[in-house]
């Protein structure tokens, strides 16, 4: 019993690893600009089938295409944010959401049409298995769970530490008082979209050598990435990294012991309780 | 008086020559395929749709479709049903008010295609329904419906007894059970473990996005089972096997997927699929394929530049079925009498399925054929055919008459 | 003047489409009809929650499925006459609407649309597992039809429901009610500053809007003869959402625009099928970024600076 809980656990890292990197992504963007960004998992899994496509296709190293791969990805998110949001970024918050349904399928489309409709996994190599006690993890997962630490980590320092950083914290907290200050307002944005689009791509290239990557994989994750914001309180990055990892262990264990047919239920269940019992999330700021 | 006969005579000649003319002019059948070419289901949709094309093609090229002293030329409207309920009732109201379509092809998928079948009783038009495996589609006794491909549970009742043979006691299951025609496999294989005092002890649900398989492969490890039976889209199920694997899991895998080699390696190394058994129809496989199975391989691959899916030939069959048919019944035009048509039919020459026919006819009364079924053996980097299943068609029949 | 014109619209839009079974010989379009007057329902239903009040409800589909099963399940179970089962389908969902918006309306924005999405999913995923009340993905057949399924018929049905619906939504519209849901979507701490309990009236546009939903699913089971968890996802709540915002939010025109748009767009795009999705989100993208107040309100500024024009000539 120990063991199944202890494994159960360790299963549902490597998947928590990757809610926190969608989470951590669509958080930036809904803290600073206040954009429930849809769009981002499909995205997401351009970049990972973009990686693929560098891999395969092109014969690059896997540790070639990555860094490519989230250049691409930082760019992508430039362009999305002036095409698509900057438009409507002063109307109503309900025409933000509804262009990113329309980015959505429109992205979904692409993918579709430049990648197919069979999945893909991006190869890799790594197939050791490592034992310890009655508990196993494969290699590949050690490595996805310390890659998402390292870019969490790397994603905190950047905003504590740098300027452009604590620059967008100060538009984050105060837009006006940011302007006096003379923090260039209109960079804030695309810097956003392009980190975030960034740490979604990372996302995608786990999801792509972990799992695989198929049409409609991406949306599911997106649903999953505001249920970690919901679950950790929407704009906090400490409430993204405890949801997205609360989560992906509640979903293993769940379906572990209870019901693999209702772990989803079982996981919003938990969300809409949370919800409930403190409506601004678990680490969010209370209004 | 003269001129009176003249002008009689040119009226004749003419009408002759309008009808010789009308007669030597090849008519024109319009046949509908309804199917997913886009979306989840366009894996099994999309080539059904061009194995149907290709058909179309191939009885032009040998002179059409012979109805009396008539020839005709068969032409295919194709609509994209996305594999959803709504759009496919859509798709098939417009072949059917809007194109003036009888005949309707296709159907690779379960939930559009019982959508369909709800309402085509009351139609004049004949439905042939494919890959669509969900076994209530041939239980509503509903006549100018007929289906190529077999209800699932057929073939796991053939499954049920080969894993019964093996002597396994306790199988765990883990499927996509939340599908129909899936849990109805499942239910049949444990029919059969039953008789033999075998049971399974287990059924851990994945969904059809699921690919974190290692929540349900815990919990079935530490039951310790004999073997496990993996039944799902090949996309989910290699993580199983994969999965499996490296939980440690040393243990006999059966299956239910009919994954293509190159769509497994894609997730899984061939020595984590060594020795996994799948139980499934035939279907199209190089290696137990009839003549006409390879020369459609062929076709197919040169055609379209890729190769046809195994499940394609059950609409490329569909084709050959209704120009069958509509030949027998000398019209294209009473749906009625060509759907009666296609029950008596027996099995037509061209067909690439290996059917195996019930009292001598390529349907059954409830309009259902019936293909043989497989255990096909992943060893060292391919599927091999190792043996056919005993399946009893006849008997399955009547089980299926029985239903409703 | 002006509110005779709207009226004299609003009177031929109803004389034409009530003579469309005549003028139809096509019967795929009457199908098409038929469908787009259900979204009718589904979309003024969407838009008291979404145009009005201001709250993003992305379950629309899912309170549809429910009004579905329970109008189905209670003529299966219940023997009941297909007449009943429609008029109870809308109760049945409003006690699913009650107990589902009193949690998800305490939250505002971006949450209250996300948990709604979460309760669509909920709602999917149990009825393709509870399979021993809902046959699960398998769908349930032959679902009992009106008038031997006669089309002409359900056409004029779907029709008057459809119309007596839109009016029931104007008048709660013009209504105080209407007014206080306007006030929540400007401000809503403002409303409650003045007393008056938003959540109440929250929860009454939700509900309502469910209640519209689940007749709209009624109508809908028992015009196709079929259903299944599949007809009732996300992808239709976002088409219902879609309605609203190509036609005209807090318009009463726009959803009925609207909804004839989300059935008939696809079906003209059907040429286009690979790129269909693209085209689909581009148009979405493009509408609400050059055309945000709908065609609706398109249209009114045409009017307004036409009219406004003809009076300069008059003068």
């Amino acid at each position: 019993m120990l063991i199944e809980i202890l494994q159960q656990t360790i299963n549902g890292l490597a998947i928590g690893g990757v809610y926190v990197l969608i989470a951590l992504g669509l958080t930036t963007v809904f803290g600073i600009l206040g954009i429930a960004h849809f769009a981002h998992g499909s995205v997401s899994m351009f970049g990972g089938y973009l990686t693929f496509f560098l891999v395969t296709s092109q014969g690059l190293p896997v540790l070639v295409a990555i860094p490519i791969a989230l250049v691409v990805g930082f760019l992508l998110g430039l362009l999305i944010e002036i095409i698509a949001y900057r438009p409507v970024r002063d109307a109503n918050h309900i025409n933000a959401f509804i262009v990113a349904l329309g980015l959505t399928m429109m992205v979904e489309g692409i993918n579709l049409q430049m990648f197919g409709h069979e999945q893909v996994v991006i190869p890799t190599g790594l197939s050791r298995v490592f034992r310890l006690g009655g508990v196993t993890v494969p290699e590949l997962r050690i490595y996805v769970i310390i890659a998402a630490i390292v870019l969490v980590a790397a994603m905190m320092l950047f905003v504590e530490r740098t300027k452009t950083g604590q620059a967008i914290r100060a538009v984050a907290e105060n837009r006006d008082a940011a302007i006096l200050m003379g923090v260039n307002v209109k960079s804030i944005p695309l810097i956003v979209f392009g980190i975030s689009t960034s740490l979604g791509v990372a996302a995608g290239i786990m999801v792509g050598a972990l799992f695989a990557i198929a049409p409609g994989i991406g949306e599911g994750f997106v649903v999953k990435g505001f249920a970690v914001l919901i679950l950790g309180g929407l704009g906090s990055f400490p409430g993204a990294i405890l949801g997205g990892t609360v989560l992906g262990i509640t979903e293993s264990i769940a379906a572990g012991f209870i019901s693999s047919a209702y772990k989803d239920v079982i996981a919003f269940v938990v969300m809409i309780l949370v919800l409930l019992i403190r409506p601004q999330g678990l680490l969010g700021r209370s209004p | 008086m003269f001129n009176r006969v003249k002008t009689g005579a040119l009226a004749a000649l003419a009408m002759a020559l309008a009808t010789t003319s009308a007669c030597a002019a090849e008519k024109k059948l319009t046949i509908g395929v309804a199917d997913a070419l886009t979306g989840g289901g366009a894996v099994y949709g999309l080539p059904q749709a061009n194995a149907v094309r290709m058909a179309a093609d191939e009885i032009n090229a040998a002179g059409g479709i012979k109805v009396g002293s008539d020839t005709y030329k068969i032409d295919v409207i194709a609509y994209d049903d996305k594999a959803n309920p709504t759009e496919a009732t859509n798709a098939v109201r417009k072949l059917i008010d809007r194109d003036g379509v009888k005949y309707i092809l296709g159907f690779c998928c379960s939930g559009s295609t019982s959508a369909v079948a709800s309402f085509i009783g009351n139609e004049n038009a004949v439905m042939l329904v494919g890959n669509a495996a969900e076994r209530s589609i041939t239980t509503k006794k509903i006549p100018n419906l007929v289906r190529t491909r077999p209800p699932a549970d057929f073939t796991g009742q053939a499954a049920g007894t080969f894993i019964a043979r093996k002597g396994q006691k306790r199988i765990a299951v883990i499927g996509a059970l939340d599908v129909g025609f899936y849990a109805q496999y499942v239910d049949s294989v444990e029919r059969e473990l039953k008789k033999v005092g075998s049971e399974i002890i287990a059924r851990e649900v994945f969904t059809l996005r699921d690919r974190d398989m290692t929540p349900q492969l815990t919990k079935i490890r530490a039951l310790n089972p004999d073997a496990i039976l993996v039944v799902g889209y090949v996309e989910s199920a290699a993580f199983v096997y994969r999965q499996a694997v490296e939980l440690g899991m040393v243990i006999p895998r059966y299956g239910f997927t009919s994954g293509s080699e190159e769509q497994f390696l894609r997730v899984t190394t061939s020595e984590q699929m060594e020795g996994v058994w799948d139980l499934r129809p035939t279907e199209l496989d190089l290696l137990s394929a009839s003549k006409n199975g390879i020369a459609y391989h062929a076709n197919y691959s040169k055609k379209y530049n890729a190769s046809p899916s195994p499940s394609s030939p059950y609409a490329y069959d569909q084709l050959y079925v209704l120009k069958a048919a509509i030949e027998a019944s000398g019209t294209v035009d009473d749906t009625a009498a060509v759907a009666k048509a296609i029950r008596a039919l027996a099995i037509p020459s061209q067909v690439v399925m290996q059917y195996q026919p019930v009292d001598g006819k390529m349907f059954d009364v409830n309009g259902q054929a019936y293909t043989a079924n497989g255990a096909f053996q992943w060893q060292k980097g391919k599927w091999v055919f190792v043996e056919e299943l005993p399946s009893d068609a006849k008997a399955y029949s009547v089980f299926l008459s029985t239903l409703n | 003047m002006n509110r005779t014109l709207t009226f004299l619209a609003w009177l031929a839009a109803f004389a034409t489409l009530a003579m469309l079974p005549q003028l139809i010989t096509v019967k795929y379009y009457l199908h098409l009809s038929i469908l787009a007057l259900i979204w009718v329902i589904m979309a003024q239903g969407q838009n008291l929650i979404q145009g009005y009040t201001g709250y993003v409800s992305i379950v629309g589909a899912g309170f549809m499925g429910i009004g579905a099963y329970s109008s189905t399940l209670l003529g299966l179970h219940l023997h009941l006459p297909t007449w009943v089962t429609i008029a109870m389908a809308p109760m049945v969902t409003a006690l699913f609407a009650l107990a589902t918006g009193y949690p998800s309306l305490r939250i505002k924005g971006h949450y209250f649309a996300i948990v709604t999405l979460a309760f669509n999913l909920i709602i999917v995923i149990v009825l393709v597992n509870y399979k021993e009340l809902t046959n699960g993905e398998t769908g349930i057949s032959n679902i009992p039809k009106l008038w031997g399924g006669s089309r002409d018929a359900y056409f004029y049905l779907v029709l008057l429901l459809a119309a007596f619906l839109t009016l029931l939504a104007a008048l709660i519209a013009r209504s105080r009610v209407g007014e206080i849901l306007l006030a929540i979507r400007q401000n809503e701490d403002l409303v409650g500053s003045i007393g008056i309990a938003a959540w109440k009236y929250k929860l009454f546009a939700f509900v309502v809007s469910a209640m519209y939903a689940g007749l709209a699913g009624a109508l809908y089971a028992h015009f196709q003869g079929f259903i299944n968890p599949e007809i009732f996802g996300v992808a239709q709540s976002l088409d219902a959402i879609l309605a609203v915002i190509l036609g005209g939010s807090g318009t009463i025109a726009g959803p009925v625009i609207g909804a004839f748009l989300v059935v008939f767009l696809p079906e003209l795009l059907r040429f286009a099928d690979s790129f269909r999705l693209i085209l689909y989100g581009l148009i979405l993208v493009l509408a609400t970024i050059f055309m945000p107040i709908g065609i609706v309100g398109v249209c009114k500024a045409l009017i307004c600076r036409l009219s406004g024009k003809g009076l300069r000539h008059g003068a």
